[in-house]
């Protein structure tokens, strides 16, 4: 399909799956090199930008993420804004204040979250590229629940600017696309230096030496809870691991556990603190009545704007940093951040990567997912969380599918900046792996 | 975490709740928080960081500069004489 | 009774503290501002090298223990001109900590911090229909010294206030007009209980709102009442504090560490910076190196550094006596005259030598260094200002409708005044402008009626 014809059916396909909040209604790519889109947490110039917000809506930013800057100036041309959880605020993108994506391999079933919008994008559009962000997996879940390829770089490597914050020091920006020659190519575009956000100034020059790898390490953590297919599917995939060559160990990581209730603390504490912003004054919606005290005005705009699971972030996250309290949640999380990245660097001291599923089910049917209760849902992460949270690259590829076709990944973890050793295995995989394609109508 | 503490939270956070989502809320964050005290056995650690990777000493130089036009900033803003619109303070 | 204050002091850099938005007077509201000190999503903060700088300075000044590593954090509170509803500030490990500062070279105040944090944005009050918000000052770097509760009484506060920032101005080159600029939060307690007096302005109304305090608290003990533990602010026009909140209510900042802008080194750079002597701590080494009265020693130094160094070259060289009876006579006399017209005191110490050695009498050198101070003879500075009286006077020519609009609202000589900076390439102050531009314009206003 040609840029052309996609751009000329965006507004129907998009009907169809819901992976765009706001789209081009351009439909002449131009001179444009490739087509991509964006998460909606990603400020843009010519779009709305709400994070899956309602009370985002008319915020027309003034300026581009670099991320986006970058990937217009080579040459591509931003095709939608992709939706998402509130805030980044789920596991299925079904906490969208928007619309919820739907996933392109059962239109009742969920993307994933929560850059559920990219990844459906990037399984749905022939030959597209999408950014997403991952705080603790919305890369690599929605990636497995689409069945595409999908990397969260190492904290840092992608510059921040632009990026509407869940968790300052979670937030990765990262790429998701149906071909694994993409990731190298466009995390080469999107990093590097930005003045603009100091945590980007940190990085090592993104290596591309040709660098292999070899051998695998499977905690067996990482294998505990999981649905009988993606046992299955992971487990035929390490045997065809092995026949590539790759070194198979398993082994144990005692700190994994820990690394779930410490990324809640963290991650909500952050964005409590961030979201203290929106309060109906300066962007957004701004219609309130201001003739009420600020405390009232702030808190009635917020309870009215705010999803139900951003209030439960905020009350949790300003909870676990109330003096009194901060001391048990918020700082016993920073030290457990330090645990599990001492734990991953003891792993991959002998390992090039720490190897798992991405996910222990495949993605699931919207009404299971209303029955689920909050820490049910929060529990789903367990197995992305603890590379996010100790700021790892790590990588999802589809490995498999399910009795009733639904896409099955499993997720490479490599040590800090070594995002190399993720492409090669990505791009040989690829090779051998039978990839089945949602049959998109449109 | 009993409903009062929910309340002084919710107050803290400017968050308005209704009975029923009190009632939710109550519930569903002591889920969490029984769940969290895992973190109260987790191993301690000497390291410190603020960040998952070092970041260190990244300063600006005190340089004046504007690179986007306030106007456009304030295109969108419920402004009155180029003063932002909020609410009463008393 | 015990005083603790927390002192906030703008720093003198010249763009803001996390974006590079100028910190200078802006033209209209809103107009010095950008994404990320209007918290607009998607922005963020890049620390100023020179808050970092001015920070380790003012530590330094204050005795205090410069940290090896510092970093931010947030404090939130929600307040319409807090624009991210979160203030970057610092709460674990400050730039300084565990300093001391001697009130009269004697009584120590201990200093339990210094930090660096950014000021919000300013609300104009407009009755009970909205409120309207500048943030041209959110973003601005402020200095918080907080002190131990060690001041005995609110004149001492002011008096130590005083001290304390002309030692700063001194330290970090504060421009002149520091003191309207200088914001505390006074903590009082006569009995047990203390209250905090939040954000008063000015030494003057520091002592004013301690004073109502101590009569205030004062009174409800002696009647045998208790003193709530509260936030008061002080009403500068009427005199009084008011309660704010009761402690129970106090708003809950829930730190966390900022993790946008990550750590920083402090010991290499706190080992090359070098901090000049203050004034407080160099009254005292004079009044002992040269035997002079702590008092006169003090006159010197408040007058001016440049004077008290006037007078150590001029001891040193000629000998105290002729330091004290011209350095602390005529010379001193003249000091603020000298410095409005841009003089400078390297034309009065040949004055002195030529008396030291006898070429010139008593009266003829006090009659030399007035001239010299005045700058009667200095034809130079004359001809200077006659300059910019001609670009100012050129102007009015050319657009005689300011000095019409003048009349009805003294803003449209900011035209004036505008051009005549930019025509003048930065020649002469801004105050010097200011007072050209009003004085040409008054006059021919005179000359109209």
């Amino acid at each position: 399909m040609t840029m052309k014809s996609i751009l000329s059916k965006l507004k129907e396909t998009n009907a169809k799956y819901s992976m765009f909040h706001a789209m081009t209604g351009d439909d002449d790519p131009g001179d444009s090199k490739f087509l991509f889109s964006a998460k909606d947490n990603l400020t843009s110039c010519d779009m709305e930008t709400c994070s899956g917000s309602r009370i985002l809506i008319g915020y027309r930013p003034a300026f581009d993420a670099t991320s986006i800057a970058r990937m217009r100036s080579a040459g591509g041309k931003l095709i939608g804004k992709c939706n998402m959880d509130e805030f980044g605020f789920g596991t299925f993108s079904s906490n969208s204040g928007l619309e919820i994506p739907r996933n392109p391999y059962d239109l009742e079933r969920a993307c994933g979250g929560s850059s559920g919008g990219s990844a459906c994008a990037a399984a749905v559009f022939e030959d597209h590229v999408s950014l997403g962000v991952s705080t603790g997996g919305s890369i690599c879940c929605p990636a497995s629940f689409c069945g595409v390829y999908g990397i969260a770089p190492t904290y840092g490597r992608v510059s921040r600017y632009g990026l509407i914050d869940y968790g300052n020091s979670l937030d990765k920006i990262g790429v998701i696309s149906a071909k694994a020659g993409d990731l190298r190519k466009y995390i080469h575009v999107i990093s590097g230096k930005d003045e603009k956000d100091p945590t980007s100034c940190a990085q090592p020059e993104l290596k591309d030496e040709g660098r292999k790898l070899k051998s695998v390490a499977i905690p067996k953590e990482g294998v505990e809870g999981l649905s009988k297919d993606v046992e299955k599917a992971f487990e035929e995939s390490v045997e065809a691991l092995k026949g590539m060559g790759v070194d198979v160990e398993r082994v144990e990581m005692p700190s994994l556990k820990y690394a779930m209730p410490a990324y809640y603390v963290l991650a909500t504490s952050e964005a409590s603190t961030n979201l203290a912003r929106y309060v109906g004054m300066r962007y957004g919606q701004q219609k309130g009545d201001l003739s009420l005290k600020f405390d009232d005005y702030f808190s009635s705009f917020r309870s009215e704007y705010f999803g139900s699971e951003a209030k439960r972030r905020i009350l949790l996250g300003t909870y676990t940093r109330m003096a009194g309290f901060r001391d048990r949640y918020y700082a016993k999380a920073l030290k457990v951040r330090q645990v599990v990245i001492k734990d991953y660097k003891r792993v991959l001291a002998d390992h090039d990567a720490v190897l798992a599923p991405t996910m222990p089910f495949t993605a699931p049917r919207f009404d299971d997912i209303s029955r689920m209760s909050a820490l049910d849902a929060y529990k789903a992460d367990y197995l992305t969380i603890p590379a996010n949270i100790a700021g790892t690259p790590h990588m999802s590829v589809p490995c498999g599918y399910d009795g009733n076709g639904m896409p099955i990944g499993m997720q490479f973890v490599a040590d800090h900046w070594n995002e190399e050793v993720l492409f090669d295995i990505a791009e040989r995989w690829e090779k051998g792996f039978e990839m089945r394609r949602p049959e998109v109508v449109g | 975490m009993d409903r009062e503490t929910v309340e002084r939270v919710a107050r803290a956070a400017h968050i308005k709740l209704t009975e029923a989502e009190l009632e939710e809320y109550s519930k569903d964050l002591n889920d969490i928080l029984s769940y969290f005290e895992l973190l109260d056995e987790a191993p301690d650690c000497e390291g410190f960081g603020v960040n998952p990777i070092e970041v260190a000493d990244v300063l600006r130089e005190d340089e004046p500069r504007m690179e986007l036009d306030p106007d456009v900033l304030l295109k969108d803003m419920d402004t009155y004489e180029r003063y932002v619109r909020g609410p009463r303070l008393s | 009774m015990k005083i603790g204050l927390e002192i906030h002091v703008q720093l003198p850099t010249r763009s803001k503290m996390f974006c590079s938005c100028p910190t200078t007077d802006a033209p209209a509201p809103n107009t010095h501002v950008c994404p990320t000190c209007l918290g607009m999503p998607g922005s963020r903060p890049v620390l100023n090298r020179k808050v970092l700088e001015y920070g380790i300075m003012l530590a330094k000044m204050l005795g205090c223990k410069v940290a090896d590593t510092t970093w931010f954090s947030r404090k939130t509170y929600f307040y319409p001109d807090m624009s991210k509803s979160v203030q970057i500030t610092q709460y674990d490990n400050p730039i300084g900590e565990g300093g001391v500062y001697y009130l009269n070279g004697k009584k120590p105040i201990r200093i339990t911090r210094i930090h660096v944090e950014e000021d919000p944005g300013k609300t104009k009050r407009v009755g009970d229909l909205s409120s309207l918000i500048d943030y041209n000052r959110s973003g601005i770097p402020l200095a918080e010294i907080v002190t131990e509760p060690d001041i005995a009484t609110p004149a001492e506060a002011r008096e130590f206030l005083g001290q304390l920032i002309e030692d700063i101005r001194h330290v970090i080159d504060l421009p002149g007009d520091g003191e309207r600029s200088i914001r505390c939060d006074c903590n009082i307690s006569v009995g047990k209980e203390r209250c905090e007096v939040k954000n008063v302005t000015g030494l003057k109304n520091v002592e004013r709102a301690l004073t109502f305090e101590m009569i205030r608290q004062t009174k409800i003990l002696k009647a045998g009442g208790k003193i709530d533990r509260e936030t008061r602010r002080f009403d500068e026009e009427r005199g009084v504090t008011i309660s704010v909140r009761k402690k129970e209510f106090e708003a809950d900042y829930g730190y966390i560490d900022e993790p946008d802008l990550g750590i920083y080194h402090l010991k290499e750079m706190a080992d090359a910076i070098k901090i000049k002597e203050s004034p407080q701590k160099m009254a005292l080494r004079m009044a002992h190196e040269y035997g002079i009265d702590q008092k006169a020693a003090k006159q010197l130094v408040s007058t001016s550094v440049g004077l008290a160094e006037t007078f150590e070259s001029v001891a040193k060289e000629m000998g105290v006596q002729n330091a004290v009876k011209w350095v602390s006579g005529p010379v001193s006399a003249g000091w603020k005259a000298m410095e409005a017209r841009g003089g400078s005191p390297d034309e009065v110490v040949p004055i002195i030598r030529r008396f030291a050695s006898g070429e010139i009498t008593d009266t003829e050198c006090a009659l030399e260094i007035k001239c010299a101070m005045t700058g009667e003879s200095a034809e130079a500075a004359a001809a200077a200002s006659g300059d910019l009286e001609k670009i100012v006077s050129e102007y009015l020519d050319q657009n005689p409708g300011i000095v019409a609009d003048y009349a009805k609202n003294d803003k449209a000589a900011n035209k004036a005044i505008g051009y005549v900076m930019r025509q003048s390439g930065g020649r002469f102050s801004s105050a010097e402008v200011v007072e050209a531009v009003r004085k040409a314009i008054e006059s021919r206003m005179r000359g109209l009626v």
